[in-house]
């Protein structure tokens, strides 16, 4: 027994000192792969964090936000609005369906990821703010930079926040300070949110215009951000018009580049001009960089026509315009918009339940906004470089979506495999990206501060600008062997006085100004938004779906779809609430 | 059993010879003889004593044997470890020829528990053994497939893709993350036990409660299978041939699916019930009497369109022998299987050698067991991913022809004869793309891997009974797949140009193991002591990426990623390891044989925590009482044997852990973080985001077990049962805590905050006997129930998280919420469909109810369907799963009948969200939707009218219409053998030849509608039980052969 212990205790020995002498160390494994916030706190480093904190401009990322969170925001205000249907056939996307009914839940996928999307933007932004102050701290910034980044993080922090206030109303606001264990959306904190939204994006508007790099936000952008937010949150119209004001007289671009209307209204949505004179600032999308699609328009992917070769895209047969919108752009025979709801009495023609080997004419004798056919495809009617609209073989299930197509986001037949992605099951993505802010827009919401202000001429004005540019008969489409106008397009500016000028009473005027901005915007994701600042989604929609729209696409809305009080934001995610519960209320 | 056999064999040889010079002192009569075991072999080994004497010997190579006796009443007594011993009185022969039988009682003996070997009576913890000859009989190429229904208390759900892994639970599920059970091969711990040839394996033990398995500790909570190879013998060379070669069946499919005339008859139903009124781009007016149909219309049955007979084929060399020193065991497999889709097909070669060498008078032994595995195939998605082949059969209409006979013009292609149909024909052809077309695109597609495990060792043996030994192991693999994604044209939405992606990476871990055994037996005490120390590093890998697009030509020979023009991945991956380094200890102590107390302890340290929670000690202690040795047991005849035994102990998991949870990190990818600032159109700058929130409080997840049961034995141990009942609970399980998104979307951490508990029966019966000497039974039953339950989670504050397998149409299916099951299905309960306006003007308000449509429960009684009104609706965990193996001989037939079966399951049919909506897509439908809808004359339908509508009570949300009954029984196999008499084979040079013919999945009886009701959902214990277009297990017919040299 005694040899046993000896040895045995030899061995034992040796085991206790290998467990001891090495353990520590053996138990300390660092990741690979990736960077703690020590190396990121340089100018370089908060630069980095800040163009991540831009990357979700658009919505979409990598990292679990896809098509239902677009800023373009085709789902919620423009499906919404009643500017288009959902499009190809009643079980794609399901989802979208009660939104576009006005039935959508708390439980709503696309709500949840939405919702999702703009909190992981702002945690971003509270980022670069949290690694900025540790550069600032080390000195490992200059003052000057670090005070371009705060400005620049900030006026991001304060636009995503405003596109939360849009859906929602009732929302957190989250800083860099905020205690994420107690933050709530309690009403008693709407004012101080809302003056807090406003807060960060004023920060913004001392930023120069010349950011040396398109795709910063500058002083102008943040001018046009806080005009925004003012109108949409607080109907503060005289100070959005002075901020309006001043980016028309003194607005440029990101790279200091004049601003303005460009002379074709087609060419706004040219992917070469993206970048062009109208742009106050598009979000920059870019194709074959390694991200797969991620960074190329994801979130309007699936909006392009459906016929595959023959048409853009090759998939998959998404936002058909509405039956409405395209009435909307009848004019009388002077031109001018049917103000008094009218248009929708006497439907434009179209090959609704027809099949492409079937005849059809399209109507050229009634008179048209020149800016329908750059808003929508229709049959008979060239689509851009893509030949003529063939009808109902470039949608998916005509019967459930409508005879329309898209138009506005889709690439030319020349810029494919150029300015789209290739090698995927798509070419819809493309560097054609969002125009978040562009010229006309502006325009368009100082005339509406002007109306509000009961200056009336110079809203006149304004809107006859706009009119003006659409009035330009080299912007026209034409017909497919380019011998003339592709239909029967007639328009004019409003006269000063008389019968048919609306800008004599403010009343009137907010009528020429809700039509001209559906007109001039239309498919571009602002129309609930609108509606909802007008305070009319609840007349307006229900007015468009129980005189036409309701009845044309009765298999889409089923039987007596109304749009109640409550409709007018969307709810708050349910698993959201259940993840902060007790903090987060419901919004209705 | 080898190495045991081989061990006894030694141990005997000795002390025979000891006896045996003993004897010669006696000079009496001589008689001799040979022993042959069960299939008439001469049995070497064997221990001959003359009962009450200490003279004896061992029977030689050949089984002969030679003794000498004092008279004729001597009695010979025949002993051998694993056989039944034999009495046998001399009398006046001079020759005496005996046959053993196996002894059931002692035959699994010997049983491999943590870093020791016992005997299976000494067990007092929960652990269960598959012979390795059981495993075979099921013609697979993975080894946990092969053990379903083997072991009770092991829960198995199978995948029929070639090369595909079953998932393995066992006793239950209790973390929300990974339950894999941890492998121990020769040592070596490893998640991957797929690159075993099952041929190889000697001993396969399962360690179910912490008694058994918190020797393990850390990496013990979801159970551990301990496999050892198969080792060579010092008797001479054996060589082994097995081969099997069979034919799997695909069958005729499902056989609810329209073909193209009902198809066009539905879209007129669906009219009819709508009110429509169009022209359909293909059948023609709505208005007309029935749909006209083009003159390009196919009428392709996809199923047997893209399946075919297939091919399985398996053979396995063995050579294995040795010498007094040394042993060796060399065994070669080739597997080979075809998948029923065309163009998919696994296949496996691989080599090992175990070997081992004694040296300074056997005190020291030094050894290896290694096995190098490569794999190649062409695998399809299985899991019912839109796309993949199964689901697309449910996707793609009839007329759609799988290869165009004529022109026709389409809407984005013109097409030739020759060329594949496909949606791009015409408009309303759904959005299934052509499987045909796809599998032929994809047919040179590779996964190729490589991978080597094994370890080596050395032994000492320092004095009697104690012995210390060193192993160091571990595994290596390098993986290289190429996947091509060639341009269609046949699509309405076409892949323009072709894109080739490779991926390569290697991945591998070691471990190094140092024990002190002491064995020793005093008088009445019985002592085994186990003290050691490992140090494992795993998880170390990296891996490469590349993809590019537009290619010129769709050639294979092109194929490379340089030929692509423009670059749309380029990426890699380098993965963080984690390191374990351990301490552990047990103590078995018995005292004359009959009371049995055991207890170890474990304590692990983990690189995945942070330094104050780095360390974890998991104790066990169990107990058994041998009550059969009692005195007052001596009279109950009926009981051969009973052990009572029971224990109490903790394991741990960590598998849920990722590496870096305690650090938070910054990174972010170009499709997550890159933005292009400078408006270049074609390029992105870099940028960061957190990518991962840190948790520094993170500690291990910890299982309490408590076990009980009994083994006994009855009729002379002919019938033995095994019953265990037992519970665990899991405390702390770690949880991707879902944060508000206020957190933003950076990885969560893991935190400890969900308990659940398992309570079940294992019970395991046995029978054998010969109900004539030539006819002999063997029937096995296992029977395994589990029952989980979700305790808490969240501490409370959020009592649920939904889950999915893979993204679907609808979203989740699966609930884990407190109180209920894991992985429970949840959503509307329908309580029939409405029957008119004024049943649904009477029924709670509903989003798109009109006649025909679901008529969902209002749960909350307020008036309307909300989303509060959903309820569980159904639940994919079985109340009991059982395999039954009824083993038959004849002489030298032999016949075996293996039957697996689930019972009390729910399967959640996705597939019916397909087929039994039209609007889904206007895809492939089901005769149901034609022929038993809901219409006014037909009211007491399930199945919703046909209708073009899409909406909450129609196809969007998750209902228990979806809801089928999962039971299922299924003869697993039959097999037929017959072994040629020796006489004939010896003069041929062969010990054994057998040959048989089997069939494979003959029958399932089950209610469930879908292809197979054995539906796996890979790994995931949140979300399962739902059927996507799985991969189904079908008939398969083989025939074998076995031939020992």
């Amino acid at each position: 027994m005694r040899k046993f212990n000896i040895k045995a205790g030899i061995v034992l020995g040796l085991v206790l000192v290998l467990t001891n002498s090495c353990s520590d160390s053996f138990l300390e494994v660092t990741p690979n792969g990736a960077l703690d916030q020590k190396v990121l706190a340089t100018k370089d480093g908060v630069n980095a964090l800040l163009i991540g904190a831009y990357a979700m401009i658009d919505g979409v990322s990598g990292n679990g936000f896809g098509w239902e969170a677009a800023s373009s925001n085709w789902v919620y205000g423009s499906i919404r609005g009643l500017e288009a249907n959902k499009g190809t056939d009643a079980g794609d996307q399901p989802d979208i369906n009660p939104i576009q009914k006005y039935t959508e839940t708390a439980t709503n996928p696309y709500l949840s990821v939405k919702w999702g999307s703009i909190y992981d933007a702002i945690a971003r932004v509270n980022q670069v703010l949290n690694v900025l102050a540790v550069a600032e701290a080390d000195g490992a910034i200059s003052a000057e930079d670090a005070d371009s980044f705060r400005r620049q993080a900030r006026t991001l922090r304060g636009f995503y926040h405003l596109e939360a206030y849009k859906l929602w109303v009732k929302i957190p606001y989250v800083d860099e300070t905020t205690n994420l264990d107690e933050v709530t959306n309690a009403d008693s904190e709407q004012t101080v949110n809302v003056d807090k939204i406003i807060a960060d994006l004023d920060a913004g508007t001392t930023l120069p215009n010349d950011m040396d790099q398109i795709g910063r936000f500058n002083g102008t952008v943040a001018k046009v951000l806080k005009a925004k937010a003012l109108m949409q949150m607080k109907k503060d119209y005289t100070g959005a018009k002075t901020l309006l004001a001043d980016v028309i007289t003194n607005g440029k671009d990101s790279e200091g580049n004049e601003i303005g209307f460009e002379p074709k209204y087609g060419d706004i949505f040219d992917t070469e001009k993206r970048n062009g004179v109208e742009a106050i600032y598009t979000v920059q999308y870019s194709v074959n960089d390694g991200s797969g699609g991620w960074n190329g328009g994801w979130g309007e992917v699936l909006n392009f026509p459906y016929k595959s070769g023959a048409s853009p895209g090759g998939c998959c047969g998404f936002f058909i315009p509405s039956g409405d919108l395209v009435n909307s752009f009848k004019t009388k025979p002077d031109g001018l918009p049917y103000l008094d709801n009218t248009y929708n009495n006497a439907p434009l023609k179209n090959d609704q339940g027809l099949t492409p080997k079937q005849a059809f004419t399209p109507d050229g004798a009634t008179p048209l906004d020149p800016r329908l056919d750059w808003t929508v495809g229709r049959r008979g009617i060239p689509y851009l470089d893509w030949g003529v609209h063939t009808g109902s073989d470039w949608i998916r299930d005509q019967s459930y979506s409508g005879p329309y197509s898209p138009k506005k986001q889709v690439y030319k037949k020349s810029q494919e495999g150029k300015l789209t992605e290739v090698g995927n099951w798509t070419s819809g993505w493309t560097a054609n990206g969002y125009r978040l802010i562009r010229y006309a827009d502006v325009v368009l919401l100082l005339a509406e501060c002007q109306i509000e202000t009961n200056d009336l001429a110079a809203a006149r004005s304004n809107v006859n600008r706009v009119r003006g540019r659409a009035t330009n008969p080299d912007g026209f489409v034409k017909n497919a062997d380019e011998s003339g106008p592709a239909a029967n397009y007639v328009i004019s500016i409003y006269p000063t006085g008389g019968a048919s000028d609306p800008f004599s009473s403010q009343a009137s005027a907010r009528v020429a100004l809700m039509m001209e901005r559906k007109l001039e915007l239309g498919m571009e994701g602002h129309r609930f938004f609108d509606l909802q600042r007008w305070g009319v989604v609840q007349s307006e929609l229900n007015r468009i779906l129980t005189t036409y729209e309701g009845g044309i696409r009765s298999g889409l809305y089923g039987i007596g779809v109304t749009v109640g009080p409550e409709d007018v934001t969307f709810p708050i995610p349910q698993g959201q609430i259940d993840r902060m519960k007790g903090r987060l209320e419901q919004n209705r | 059993m080898k190495k045991l056999y081989k061990i006894m064999r030694s141990m005997a040889m000795v002390v025979g010879l000891l006896c045996f010079s003993i004897s010669l002192l006696a000079q009496e009569r001589t008689v001799s003889g040979t022993v042959t075991d069960e299939t008439g072999g001469g049995m070497p080994g064997v221990n001959v004593l003359v009962k009450g004497t200490s003279t004896g010997t061992v029977t030689d190579t050949e089984g002969n044997f030679k003794i000498n006796v004092s008279g004729d009443d001597a009695t010979l007594v025949f002993t051998f470890v694993g056989y039944a011993s034999s009495e046998i009185i001399v009398g006046a022969r001079s020759v005496m020829n005996i046959q053993l039988t196996p002894d059931v009682q002692t035959l699994s003996e010997l049983v491999v528990t943590g870093y020791a070997m016992q005997e299976k009576k000494d067990l007092t913890g929960s652990v269960g053994t598959v012979k390795s000859s059981d495993l075979v009989q099921v013609p697979s190429g993975n080894v946990t497939s092969q053990l379903q229904g083997r072991v009770a208390g092991v829960t198995v759900s199978n995948d029929g893709r070639p090369g595909s892994v079953s998932k393995v639970r066992i006793r239950g599920f209790s973390s929300f993350g990974n339950n894999d059970p941890l492998y121990v091969v020769d040592g070596v711990p490893t998640q991957d036990i797929s690159t075993l040839s099952p041929n190889d394996i000697e001993n396969f033990s399962v360690l179910k409660d912490a008694g058994a398995a918190s020797i393990y500790g850390s990496r013990a909570a979801n159970g551990v299978v301990l496999i050892t190879t198969k080792k060579g013998s010092n008797n001479g060379v054996k060589v082994n041939y097995n081969m099997y070669l069979g034919s799997q069946d695909p069958g005729k499919g499902p056989d609810f699916l329209l073909n193209t005339q009902e198809y066009a008859d539905l879209q007129w139903k669906v009219y009819k019930n709508d009110g429509t009124d169009e022209t359909h781009p293909i059948y023609g007016k709505s208005t007309n009497p029935t749909p006209t149909l083009p003159s390009w219309a196919g009428d392709t049955d996809w199923y047997k369109t893209i399946t075919r007979k297939a091919l399985v084929m398996n053979h396995d060399l063995s050579l294995s022998g040795g010498s007094q020193n040394s042993t060796f065991y060399v065994g070669m497999n080739y597997y080979k299987q075809d998948g029923i889709v065309i163009k998919n097909f696994s296949q496996r070669f691989s080599a090992r050698v175990n070997s081992e060498f004694k040296m300074a008078k056997s005190r020291i032994s030094i050894g290896e067991n290694f096995t190098v595995t490569g794999r190649t195939g062409n695998g399809v998605a299985g899991t019912g991913a839109e796309g993949s082949p199964i689901q697309t059969v449910y996707a793609i209409q009839p007329i759609i022809p799988a290869v165009m006979t004529q022109s026709v013009e389409g809407i984005s292609h013109n097409y030739v004869p020759g060329e594949y149909g496909g949606n791009g024909i015409a408009v309303r052809l759904g959005n299934g793309s052509n499987p045909y077309a796809n599998a032929i695109r994809n047919g040179a597609d590779r996964q190729q891997d490589v991978r080597v495990l094994g370890s080596f060792f050395l032994g000492a043996k320092i004095i009697e009974g104690l012995n210390f030994k060193t192993t160091f192991g571990g595994t290596y693999g390098s993986f290289y797949n190429t996947n091509w994604a060639g341009s269609t044209y046949e699509n309405a939405e076409n892949q323009a140009t072709a894109s080739y992606n490779e991926t390569s990476g290697y991945g591998g871990d070691w471990v190094w193991t140092n024990t002190l055994t002491y064995d020793k037996t005093f008088g009445d005490h019985k002592l085994l002591l186990v003290a050691g120390y490992e140090a494992v590093k795993y998880g170390i890998g990296r891996g490469v990426s590349a993809a590019r697009a537009d290619y010129f030509s769709d050639s294979f020979a092109f194929r490379t990623v340089t030929n692509g023009a423009k670059i749309t991945d380029g990426s890699s991956y380098y993965n963080t390891p984690s390191t374990l380094a351990s301490m552990f200890a047990r103590a078995d102590y018995s005292f004359k044989d009959k009371y049995l107390l055991s207890a170890t302890v474990r304590r692990d340290g983990s690189s995945r925590f942070a330094p104050a929670n780095k360390y974890g000690t998991f104790p066990s202690v169990t107990a058994g009482w041998r009550v059969s040795e009692e005195g007052f047991m001596s009279g109950v005849e009926v009981i051969s044997s009973l052990k009572i035994r029971g224990g109490y102990g903790t394991m741990g998991s960590q598998l849920n852990l990722d590496p870096s949870n305690q650090f938070s990190l910054y990174g972010g990818g170009i499709a997550d973080a890159n933005y292009d600032l400078t408006g270049a159109g074609s390029s992105s700058l870099k940028g960061f985001r957190q990518t991962r929130i840190g948790n520094t409080a993170a500690k291990w997840e910890t299982q309490i077990t408590t076990n009980i049961g009994f083994d006994a034995g009855f009729l002379d141990n002919k019938l033995q049962l095994s019953v265990d009942f037992y519970t665990k609970k899991s405390n702390g399980l770690l949880v991707l805590v879902p944060l508000s998104s206020l957190y933003g979307a950076a990885d969560a951490p893991y935190k400890n905050i969900g308990d659940t508990k398992n309570t079940g029966i294992d019970l395991q019966l046995g029978y054998r006997t010969d109900i004539t000497p030539d006819l002999k039974l063997d029937v096995n039953f296992t029977f395994t129930h589990y029952k989980n339950e979700i305790i808490s989670y969240a501490g409370g504050d959020l009592n649920y998280f939904d889950s999915q397998i893979i993204s679907t149409r609808i979203g989740s299916f699966n609930r884990n919420q407190v109180g209920q099951s894991m992985g429970a299905f949840f959503g509307y309960k329908v309580i029939g469909l409405f029957q008119s306006d004024s049943d649904v003007e009477n029924s709670a308000k509903q989003d798109g109810a009109e006649p025909g449509f679901f008529k969902y429960a209002d749960i909350n009684g307020d008036g309307v369907i909300t989303p509060d009104d959903r309820a569980f609706i159904g639940n994919p965990n079985p109340n009991f799963t059982y395999g039954l193996n009824v083993g038959l001989t004849y002489k030298n037939f032999d016949l075996t009948a293996f039957l697996v079966g689930s019972q009390g399951n729910d399967i959640f049919n996705y597939n019916k969200w397909w087929l039994d909506f039209w609007p889904s897509f206007q895809n492939q439908k089901s005769t149901d939707l034609l022929y038993n809808s809901w219409t006014p004359e037909n009211p007491g339908a399930s199945t919703p009218k046909a209708s073009n509508k899409s909406n909450f009570s129609t196809n969007t949300q998750s209902n228990s219409y979806y809801i089928e009954d999962g039971s299922f029984a299924r003869l697993r196999t039959l097999q037929i053998g017959y072994n040629f008499p020796s006489e004939l084979t010896n003069k041929i040079g062969i010990n054994k030849a057998r040959l048989y013919v089997q069939g494979v999945n003959l029958f399932t009886i089950t209610k469930y509608s879908g292809l197979d009701a054995d539906v796996n959902n890979a790994t995931s214990d949140t979300a399962f039980g739902v059927d996507l277009g799985n991969y189904p297990l079908v008939r398969q017919y083989l025939v074998g052969v076995n031939i020992g040299f």
